[in-house]
């Protein structure tokens, strides 16, 4: 017997909750699709009922709200760039959300669904019969991490271009999860478990991001990649210094969760870079070597630096 | 199960769907537009975009149910009734369509791009296409024709009509740049690949792959799966025994695994069944019980001896892993290692690459009265039939292959494959029609690509700069069966002695088995790696003796019709107008060590053969058949057993014949690769086709023009040397006689009915008479030069090609519009195993088997190609053309390599240049030179 199959389309976000409720342990939201449709043609994701939140008008929208700049989680990666606001304030959000995957996959994909992109893995991103033959890993219900053969923790890589922009820019989320409406900073949902990159509940849905306004940021991004485009990272860099000097590091593709180092800009550089390197656990599960991602951390913030002028 | 309501090129559709289907799998399975292509189904490669209420799509990861009440508009939607769209128009026109699997995800992307900016400069087209893999035309093509497109519409310039036209040109037909015979089809999505066809009651297949890369299979538990409600059969090795392969001396490989398996993927288990869903989920109730034998994934340890009981193959004729051994030397090497004033001596380390063609295999078999017919896309129908008659033992009268439309191919379809076997057999055991198609891991998995390569290699050259000796030792990686392996391994050596003049000249060679999916033919077969040692040890020779690269190489250079050393017969040969085509175009005096630091431009030459002299089976038949039949209609019908792929080989053949015959293209129709229709000829490999096939319908059209001439001599009492064929007419010198086309035919065919006539080929007796002789021997080689611009990154190694500047001789380019996108294809394919294409293992599984991870270079990363086709007229090939499918991949990898060395200094010994590596190195030079200081 093939399992039943359900594909739901709620008009509301309660509506949303409700149709999540009523399959708990056995759905998986859909915004944009071009994560989980992919993992699910792997077998990675297997979900008998899928619930396309895509249609939720509460979860779309760019404006200013107080000291804020409130973006709708729906909101297209591609279509960014055609927001004023985010051009002036916080124009390193574009730069990632253009680095990520194709132009067209960015016409689906949506910022809060990279956000949430399940982490990736040379070992875990294969079909379901490879994975038979390499040995399931801890990711899939496994026993150990076959990329570090044999570890008991998972370093699947946080492979989002736009968390690690927005974590730099200080960036929050507005979160619906069981104990109701939540405003969180966006690097605290990360767990930097592999197996379960983010401290969400399964019916939890991500409704807006928050950037501050008027801290003047500027800001350095890098992706590494060895193709210029369809590519998911294997580090990316982000840096922003306020107006007051404040300085924010984040990296992804080089540990299960954001690599975050704050600082100002009056601190010592190499004792920056020393602790963004020493935060990152990559492991051999990339295209690229272990070796050469850290080794490229130090080579990324020191352009960085060079171009912030600090 | 669902409704939805869809309407999709304003036709309005109720579906029943699945919920979780995509609307990729809607569209082509249910609807049957299947001018959406799948070429991942990862959202990785752009073929399948739609528009979805206006905004393009990847339907291969678009649910159906989202798109419910949606208007949809696919490729079939975009011309205006049968009237192409301008853009349309604008990709037939320039050249953009080659195979054409990728063209309609191109034409939706650019058309969705253009709505949002009109007025786009070239990095932006390259930006919007960098979601759209092609792996034919190098992107060149098609951002020519969006651009041509661009400015047409803003009326910049008045149309563009095709290519302007040589004014020296004596030939109507031959010489002129035109697009291929069934490009509209290609460009309307109406064109049909094998997955297209859809044959009313078929089976799908699916198979149980192997998950060890080297056991033992105790047993096989397929009760489960039998007893799913839809499976209608589910079978195992033991049912087809018969070894094949695509070589007569390598018969080691069977349609499944029987009794062992010998790498991770081979097929242990087949299931038809009534869906695809069905068969997938019946492959995981298959129990399979193994006992691992210790694998072999290293080349090296491959040769070691091994015990009887851990041989790959029990035929290996010692007790080690080694398929094929083979030694040649010529000349004295040890004199001219004497003589060599200068000596180099390099290691090299090659992985091995995939074909990347944007359609996965896919067919399907049934059988009737007639016996099998399969629809596969393949390279060879001829071998095909073959091997399908020898494995499913039956005369080769009930076996028929035909070939549709084939999305690429590069080698990769030139084998005949275990799938193929499998349909066939499933089919004739259930009588019902069965079909498969593969997903792009099975592609992976299937591999016969470009094999592993481990090389040293020695070369002296003598002050003067003549280069005195060249030595060879070569391993290659073949994988789990044999495919091509002993061409490959003869290729990698005697592919060396030209395009140089090198007396002194050996190598030995030796091809293991590992427990690796196989490796086979690919693009620039068997010579691509060893090209690659050779010409960055010229680069280093020449900096010994301080001469320039360039300088050495025209030094040294084979004259036009001379023998090589080992007696391969050079007819023409345009190395020195290429090179210095190149030299010219690069600006390479001004640029050469005069870049500025991190900057550098490295040349390199190569050479190819046009078409294998000798064929696989030893026997009497022709090569290429070519029959022409005209009847009252008075259009000649040209049937050929020739696989177009892509590369344009019906079009070539028509141009051919309307050049003989003085016609136009309208008067031609081609039918091509359906082995009870059409006559043999070998397949597209060994880039034979213009060449032998060509020569066969030049003589075919030759013989029918006889034929005419003689009827119209003798109805109208003229000398058959008064009459001319041209522009559609037959007449005399002297205007008495003055024919339409049909006329003509109405004369030649009364009382003798349709005009029917032959034309074959074979090649002429070559090469020495020793053994081994015949490796690499050809009735013509192609030559070509290429420079290379790059900028490499210091802090990180990573390496940007800025510029290609290619130069090939093709002979005569019969349709120069398609040699240069073989040309700009070529330089493409290269440009990847240069730079990022590599098949990676771990414990002989594949880690990268999709398009994220195997890198084929995007529109973005693919610099801009400057393509100049060198003629030379071979006096041999039809109309003096040659190769320029194959040849033009050899010089760009090491031209890449060489211009690293101009911009960094350092020298690259191993595929793909990564940029770890050159960082390593840049570092240990740095390093040296400090301690120099």
């Amino acid at each position: 017997m093939l399992a039943e199959k359900t594909y739901l389309i709620p008009t509301s976000i309660n509506e949303a909750i409700v149709f999540a409720k009523q399959n708990l342990g056995s759905f998986k939201y859909l915004a944009g699709g071009t994560d989980v449709m992919v993992n699910r043609f792997q077998g990675n994701e297997e979900s008998p009922c899928l619930i396309d939140i895509s249609k939720l008008s509460d979860l779309k929208g760019i404006q200013k709200e107080g000291d804020f700049l409130r973006i709708g989680t729906l909101e297209i990666l591609e279509e960014l760039k055609f927001n004023k606001s985010i051009e002036n304030e916080f124009p390193m959000l574009i730069e990632a959300a253009l680095a990520v995957g194709t132009p067209l996959l960015r016409k689906t994909a949506t910022i809060g669904g990279n956000i949430l992109c399940e982490n990736r893995c040379l070992f875990y991103n294969q079909s379901e019969w490879w994975r038979e033959s390499v040995g399931y890993c801890l990711k899939c219900d496994g026993d150990i991490c076959i990329a570090t053969q044999g570890k008991n923790a998972c370093f699947s890589e946080l492979v989002s271009d736009t968390a690690p922009a927005l974590i730099a820019m200080d960036a929050e989320i507005e979160v619906l999860d069981i104990d109701g409406i939540n405003r969180v900073k966006l690097e605290d949902i990360y767990t930097g478990d592999g197996v379960t990159p983010r401290n969400l509940s399964e019916t939890a849905i991500l409704i807006a991001i928050y950037l501050p306004l008027n801290r003047e940021f500027k800001t350095a991004f890098h992706k590494l990649r060895e193709r210029e485009s369809l590519e998911f990272t294997s580090l990316t860099s982000a840096i922003a210094i306020d107006k007051n000097g404040k300085l924010k590091i984040a990296l992804a593709g080089v540990d299960p969760k954001p690599v975050v180092v704050k600082g100002t800009i009056n601190d010592d550089k190499t004792t920056l870079i020393k602790q963004a390197i020493k935060g990152s656990r990559a492991v051999d599960n990339d295209m690229y070597s272990r070796k050469y991602r850290r080794e490229m951390i130090s080579v990324y913030l020191n352009r960085s630096f060079k171009k912030l002028k600090i | 199960m669902e409704i939805i309501s869809l309407t999709v090129n304003n036709k309005k559709y109720d579906v029943i769907v699945n919920p979780h289907d995509t609307l990729a799998k809607v569209l082509r399975d249910k609807i049957n537009l299947t001018g959406t292509k799948v070429g991942c189904e990862q959202a990785s490669c752009g073929a399948c975009t739609v528009f979805v209420d206006g905004k393009a799509v990847q339907s291969c990861i678009t649910p159906a149910m989202r798109v419910d009440g949606s208007v949809i508009t696919t490729i079939e939607g975009i011309a205006d009734q049968n009237k192409l769209h301008n853009l349309q128009e604008k990709f037939v026109e320039k050249g953009a369509i080659q195979c054409g699997y990728c063209t309609p995800g191109m034409i939706m992307t650019s058309l969705d791009f253009l709505e949002e900016n009109p007025n786009p400069s070239t990095e932006e087209i390259k930006e919007a296409l960098s979601g759209n893999l092609c792996r034919c035309t190098g992107y060149v093509k098609i951002i020519d024709a969006v651009e041509a497109y661009v400015k047409e519409e803003k009326n910049l310039h008045p149309p563009i009509g095709h290519l302007p036209k040589k004014e020296d040109n004596k030939f109507k037909m031959v010489g002129h740049g035109r697009p291929y015979i069934e490009a509209t089809k290609k460009v309307q999505g109406s064109a049909d690949y094998a997955d297209d066809i859809q044959i009313k009651n078929a089976l799908f297949t699916k198979f149980v792959r192997s998950t060890h890369a080297h056991a033992k299979i105790n047993s096989i538990d397929t009760r489960k799966a039998e007893e799913l409600t839809g499976v209608r059969a589910v079978i195992t090795g033991k049912e087809l025994p018969v070894k094949f392969g695509v070589l007569p001396i390598s018969q080691d490989e069977t349609a499944m695994a029987v009794e062992k398996t010998r790498y991770i993927g081979e097929i242990v288990v087949a299931i038809a069944a009534d869906t695809e869903e069905i068969a997938t989920q019946a492959c995981k109730l298959i129990e399979v019980d193994y006992t691992p034998i210790r694998p072999f994934f290293d080349m090296k340890e491959a040769c070691e001896d091994v015990g009887t009981d851990e041989q790959i193959h029990g035929h290996c004729k010692f007790n080690n892993n080694i398929h094929k051994k083979a030694e040649l030397r010529f000349g004295d090497q040890q004199d001219g290692l004497a003589k060599a004033d200068h000596k180099v001596k390099v290691d090299f380390d090659f992985q091995g690459i995939n074909h990347g063609f944007t359609e996965p295999h896919a067919a399907t078999a049934w059988w009737d009265e007639n016996g099998l017919t399969i629809i596969t896309a393949t390279q060879v129908p001829h071998y095909l039939h073959r091997y399908l008659a020898k494995v499913l033992e039956v005369p080769m009268n009930r076996v028929r292959v035909i070939k549709p439309t084939v999305g690429g191919g590069f080698g990769g379809k030139s084998d005949p494959f275990p799938h193929e076997i499998i349909i066939s057999h499933l089919s004739r055991i259930l009588g019902q029609p069965v079909k498969i198609r593969f997903n792009r891991e099975e592609v992976f998995l299937t591999n016969h690509g470009r094999h592993p390569t481990k090389m040293s290699m020695e070369m002296g050259v003598s002050n003067d700069g003549d280069f005195e000796v060249l030595d060879a030792d070569i391993i290659i990686d073949g994988g789990a069966y044999g495919s091509f392996g002993v061409v490959t391994s003869y290729y990698n050596g005697v592919l060396l002695q030209a395009p140089y003049k090198i007396d002194n000249f050996g190598f030995r060679t030796r091809r293991v088995y590992t427990n690796k999916p196989q490796c086979g033919a690919m693009r620039g077969h068997g010579a691509v790696n060893s090209r690659y040692a050779i010409e960055t040890i010229i680069d280093r020779l020449a900096e010994k003796i301080k001469m320039d690269p360039c300088e050495l190489r025209l030094k040294n250079f084979l004259d036009e019709k001379s023998l090589t050393v080992g007696q391969y017969r050079i007819t023409s040969n345009g190395s020195v107008e290429s090179l210095k085509a190149v030299m010219e175009r690069s600006k390479w005096g001004e640029k050469y060590k005069k870049l500025p630091k991190g900057h550098g431009i490295g040349v390199a030459c190569g050479f190819f053969i046009s078409g294998s002299a000798l064929p696989i089976h030893w026997n009497q038949y022709p090569q290429s058949v070519v029959h022409l039949k005209v009847d009252l209609d008075g259009r000649v019908l040209i049937t050929s057993g020739a696989s177009d792929i892509g590369q344009g080989s019906d079009t070539m053949l028509a141009i051919i014949v309307a050049e003989v015959l003085g016609l136009s293209m309208d008067n031609i129709f081609v039918v091509a690769a359906d082995t009870t229709l059409t006559p043999i000829d070998l397949g597209s490999y060994s880039s034979r086709v213009t060449f032998m096939a060509g020569n066969a319908a030049k003589t075919a059209a030759e013989n029918l023009k006889n034929q005419i001439l003689d009827a119209i001599s003798i109805l109208h009492n003229v000398d058959i040397s008064e009459l001319n064929f041209q522009n559609e007419r037959v007449f005399s010198n002297d205007g008495k006689i003055d024919l339409t086309w049909s006329e003509a035919i109405e004369n030649s065919t009364r009382k003798v009915g349709a005009l029917k006539s032959s034309g074959a080929y074979n090649s002429p007796k070559l090469g020495g008479n020793f053994k081994g002789a015949g490796a690499g021997l050809s009735p013509s080689y192609s030559f070509g030069a290429v420079i290379t611009e790059v900028k490499v990154d210091e802090e990180t190694g990573h390496v940007k090609v800025l510029d290609i500047w290619g130069a090939h001789d093709a002979g005569k380019a019969l349709n120069p519009l398609a040699v240069e996108g073989q040309l700009e294809g070529s330089w493409h394919m290269g440009l990847g195993q240069a730079i990022s294409e590599q098949m990676k293992f771990r414990d002989g599984l594949l880690v990268n088997g999709n398009l994220v991870d195997y890198k084929i270079p995007t529109s973005k990363d693919t610099p801009p190609i400057h393509t100049n086709i060198i003629e030379t007229i071979d006096p041999e090939g039809p109309f003096g053309a040659k190769e320029c499918g194959e040849g033009a991949i050899h010089p760009i990898i090491p031209a890449v390599a060489n211009a690293i060395y101009d911009a960094v200094g350092i020298r690259v010994t191993s595929l793909p240049i990564n940029s770890e590596e050159v960082l390593t190195a840049i570092k240990v030079k740095n390093k040296n030179l400090e301690t120099v200081n």
